[in-house]
């Protein structure tokens, strides 16, 4: 496992128009929001800020790259090849999409310690953390079910755009208009519930055990994004 | 070589919807062997090959690969190299990085400049697999799958788009495997190489196994051809054969040296000259017709 993703990483800083699409794009929007965040926490709140912030990350640098690549492993024939070998399955898409979740993963962190310095720490991190680890294993799962929909990594340009501008629509919505009206259905859309999560988190006077009911939905995702991905997921091209 | 089966499929059968790609297919290989698996387009052997390999799961039927289920990957691919019939390699690796990572995912140890120079491809360590050509590619191919010596070989088109340099060196390599005690298992559509190395063969057609045997077996159902081109002022042949133009005779016979020397002594006897004389048993190319014309 820990040999494919090190040639993912080797093979992603190769690639120039991967490295600018899905890791510098976010990170120049990301601090654009930083930049901008006094007007941003007029509009919503700095928790708004951050759950733009890590919605932008999870959805273009995580769940685009992982359906783009994914796709074009399989494409190649990449995939069939390391299926023909001793790994498992788990490890070959573990492998496969670790370099992505990891660089995710650092980008949120820093992104998000830069905006707490400028405007303040967050009231919970633990909290905060949480939410960013099950908003990333959603993005995930939804990257798996969604590459089982994709051809090429040309189609992927098509294909992830429903969830990727869903989720930041989603996190807007919530963002600005927070959860006072349409509950229910807020919380259940998918990245719904994390937002508020993130908010929460960020803003704090909302009880803990409030915000980590927040988790249930997010999780339900997870779940239901693994059951689509194990039925829809392809290991080698339509014939 | 010994008898124990490498390679044991036993009925398989493989559906794609309505279409019956395999129907109740069954033999074995055993260790040591050199089988190939050859057919006509449409044959199903890449759907047999690949169920053997483990990338595709029976409708029903059995297949053991060294006494294992080929899908029990951990178990059976350590001993197993596979050579797919297309690449399969990311093109922003370079060679070196390509033969490392799949070398060590089969958990073989080798030396990977061993292995690139078993293919001549030491000088491109360094080339990112998308500046190979497509030989430089199938050569790349080869070296994955023997790397480390495993105990059972899949060659799937190993050698299509090679120079003949490159030919000879997969062929050399090949030869060293067989000696190692390796048991190959080829599938090609260059019949004459099937026909120079193949210990036994397995001819697939509409789904099952048209014949199975030894070249020679094989063979033997058809009849040997002496051709040769008879002067117009010639007199009666010794022999029943037939004209396939104006001047060219062409007899088949079971019996190729009787039959040759009975020719040749008339020849002599008439002095006739068999201009464009050619005599050899049935190859595999005359097989592979038959079934087509049945």
């Amino acid at each position: 496992m820990l040999s494919i993703a090190l040639s993912e990483l080797i093979q992603i800083f190769r690639n120039r128009s991967v490295l600018i699409t899905s890791f510098v794009m976010p990170i120049a929007i990301c601090a654009f929001f930083v930049y901008q965040h006094e007007l941003f926490a007029q509009i919503g709140s700095l928790g708004y800020i951050a759950a733009i912030v890590m919605f932008t990350v999870s959805a273009f640098g995580l769940y685009t790259s992982a359906v783009t690549t994914l796709a074009s492993r399989r494409q190649n024939l990449f995939l069939k090849r390391l299926r023909s070998t001793a790994a498992g399955d788990a490890g070959i898409l573990t492998g496969l999409v670790l370099p992505v979740t990891v660089i995710a993963l650092i980008q949120v962190a820093v992104i998000m310690t830069v905006l707490g310095v400028v405007t303040g720490m967050p009231d919970n991190i633990a909290l905060l953390a949480l939410a960013v680890v099950a908003t990333v294993a959603m993005m995930i799962g939804l990257g798996l079910a969604t590459a089982g929909l994709t051809n090429s990594p040309e189609h992927a340009q098509v294909t992830t755009l429903p969830v990727s501008l869903g989720v930041i629509a989603v996190a807007s919505w919530i963002g600005i208009t927070g959860t006072e009206e349409l509950t229910l259905l807020k919380r259940l859309l998918p990245g719904g519930s994390a937002t508020e999560l993130v908010m929460n988190a960020w803003n704090g006077g909302i009880a803990l055990a409030d915000s980590l009911l927040l988790l249930a939905p997010t999780l339900a995702w997870v779940l239901v994004a693994v059951v689509f991905a194990s039925r829809l997921f392809r290991w080698e091209p339509r014939r | 070589m010994n008898s124990t089966p490498v390679i044991d499929v036993d009925r398989l059968n493989l559906k794609y919807g309505d279409f019956h790609a395999v129907k109740d297919l069954s033999f074995q290989v055993r260790r040591g062997e050199f089988y190939a698996l050859l057919g006509t387009n449409g044959a199903g052997k890449t759907s047999t090959l690949e169920t053997i390999e483990g990338h595709r799961a029976p409708t029903s039927g059995t297949v053991r690969v060294l006494g294992k289920s080929p899908q029990d990957r951990a178990a059976v691919r350590p001993k197993m190299g596979i050579m797919l019939q297309e690449s399969g390699f990311s093109p922003d690796l370079t060679v070196k990085e390509s033969v490392r990572l799949i070398g060590k995912l089969t958990q073989r140890t080798d030396r990977v400049e061993r292995v690139l120079s078993v293919v001549d491809l030491t000088r491109k360590a360094n080339t990112k697999v998308s500046q190979l050509s497509g030989g430089e590619k199938r050569r790349l191919d080869f070296a994955t799958a023997v790397y480390g010596t495993p105990e059972l070989v899949f060659l799937d088109e190993p050698t299509t788009g090679l120079d003949i340099q490159s030919r000879d060196a997969v062929w050399d390599a090949v030869d060293k495997l067989r000696e190692d005690g390796s048991t190959i298992v080829l599938t090609t559509h260059y019949l004459e190489e099937a026909q120079q190395r193949a210990d036994r063969i397995g001819l697939m057609h509409r789904g099952t196994f048209h014949q199975e045997g030894t070249v020679a077996e094989l063979t033997q159902t058809l009849p040997a051809m002496i051709k040769f081109v008879l002067p117009p002022s010639a007199p009666a042949l010794p022999l029943q054969g037939r004209r396939e133009t104006d001047e060219k005779f062409l007899i088949e016979t079971h019996h190729l040296q009787k039959d040759l020397f009975t020719l040749l002594r008339w020849a002599q006897d008439h002095a006739v000259e068999l201009r464009e004389l050619e005599a050899g048993p049935t190859r595999l190319d005359d097989v592979f017709r038959a079934i087509d014309n049945s």
